[in-house]
């Protein structure tokens, strides 16, 4: 978590532990859904990806096995060619989504065993932790964690947004209270899934797609952290 | 641009043909630093289908002036990788005992400066003390955690913790 008080000494420390891969799963699952959002430190990130890369060479290199290709290609044949030219949609997320932050999505990663129990926290733009996000079963579990009330004649709309959606889908409205189960129909919680809640007019956005600023967000990945 | 380049800018526009070519170029390399993460086949052969899968989605997101294709292609396994290692649970000490133990050697520094970048950091990695080297190297080519790395090098946790933090902070001054 960025705490309020970090330097932008420390954050440069904490972009170069991403890329040396020491940070833990939550740390990084954080680190990546800042720098959508913040397109310096997304800079500071690609800027550490380069310096290290050439520590790449180290590895020995080894021959996949054989079937693997085809295992890739099935993986993809499935995608009809829209979904494959994933951007990112969401208009809020313009602020960050400079071709840089863009590109730090590329070290995000997709799949595993769809039916390992899921987590995020969903950060505040000033990357406070705020919502505790569960997952299991296909059902979506959302719990405040310092719960406060939102602005009068507005209320908070939860979405998903699978890898690979162009378009996110509702959850529903945050209840009063802030605990709230759902089990959509049409997406499956997956790793790499953003989850976020934006502020809508009562009722909720009358559009079916987020209408007003993303409030929090974060991507759900295996609860189990390392 | 480099063949990996050229090829990342076909996939963009959807051709699985260059994705093939691409694999065909570059699957050796990519399943090496995934296997020196993950030490495992099966494993390394998740980390390398997941990186592909990315590639493929995201090949537009590539700037070639933000570095070689190359480096981008082996970011984009060794994070797959990384993510299915800290998945495992990597916080034990690692269970091979023998992983690592060599020093950096001066020919593997040899390797690391066939580049043009890799050339300054070569030199830079020189300047660093050896416990300090090889704890880098121990987390980017083998993905070990801290915990492992102060097992290994049989240092404290908190020592092992900030000697990796400023030997990065030097490395960066150095190749500034």
């Amino acid at each position: 978590m960025t705490p309020a008080s970090e330097t932008p000494e420390e954050r440069d420390a904490r972009a170069a532990e991403y890329v040396l891969g020491t940070l833990g799963a939550r740390e990084s699952d954080a680190m990546r859904a800042e720098v959508l959002r913040d397109a310096e430190l997304a800079a500071g990130v690609a800027a550490w990806e380069r310096r290290l890369a050439p520590l790449q060479a180290l590895a020995a290199e080894e021959a996949p096995p054989p079937g693997l290709w085809a295992r890739i290609a099935q993986t993809l044949e499935p995608a009809a060619p829209a979904a494959r030219k994933w951007r990112f949609p969401w208009p809020a997320y313009g602020l960050g989504a400079s071709a840089l932050a863009a590109g730090l999505a590329a070290f995000m990663v997709l799949r595993p065993a769809p039916s390992a129990p899921l987590m995020t926290v969903l950060l505040s733009s000033q990357d406070q932790p705020a919502w505790l996000v569960e997952s299991a079963r296909g059902e979506i579990r959302l719990a405040a964690l310092n719960p406060r009330g939102v602005e009068a004649g507005r209320v908070m709309q939860l979405w998903a947004l699978p890898q690979g959606a162009t378009a996110p889908t509702s959850l529903g409205l945050v209840p009063e209270g802030g605990r709230f189960s759902v089990t959509p129909r049409t997406i499956r919680p997956e790793p790499g899934m953003l989850i976020e809640i934006t502020l809508e007019p009562p009722g909720g956005s009358p559009t079916g797609r987020p209408t007003g600023p993303i409030l929090f967000i974060g991507r759900l990945n295996a609860a189990r952290s390392s | 641009m480099s063949d990996a380049a050229a090829f990342l800018a076909r996939i963009a526009g959807d051709d699985r043909a260059a994705l093939q070519s691409l694999y065909k170029l570059q699957s050796v390399r990519l399943f090496g630093v995934a296997m020196a993460i993950l030490r495992d086949r099966d494993a390394a052969s998740d980390a390398v289908h997941d990186g592909f899968v990315n590639i493929a989605r995201r090949a537009a997101q590539y700037d070639p002036e933000r570095g070689a294709a190359e480096a981008w292609l082996g970011s984009v396994v060794r994070h797959a990788a990384l993510d299915i290692a800290r998945r495992r649970g990597r916080e034990m000490p690692t269970d091979d005992a023998t992983l690592g133990d060599m020093p950096v050697e001066a020919d593997q520094l040899e390797a690391i400066a066939a580049s043009e970048d890799g050339a300054k950091l070569r030199e830079c990695l020189a300047g660093l003390a050896e416990k300090n080297r090889h704890g880098i190297v121990l987390a980017f080519v083998h993905g070990l955690s801290h915990p492992q790395i102060a097992a290994k090098l049989d240092l404290p946790l908190g020592t092992v913790k900030a000697w990796i933090r400023r030997g990065l902070l030097s490395l960066k001054e150095c190749m500034a």
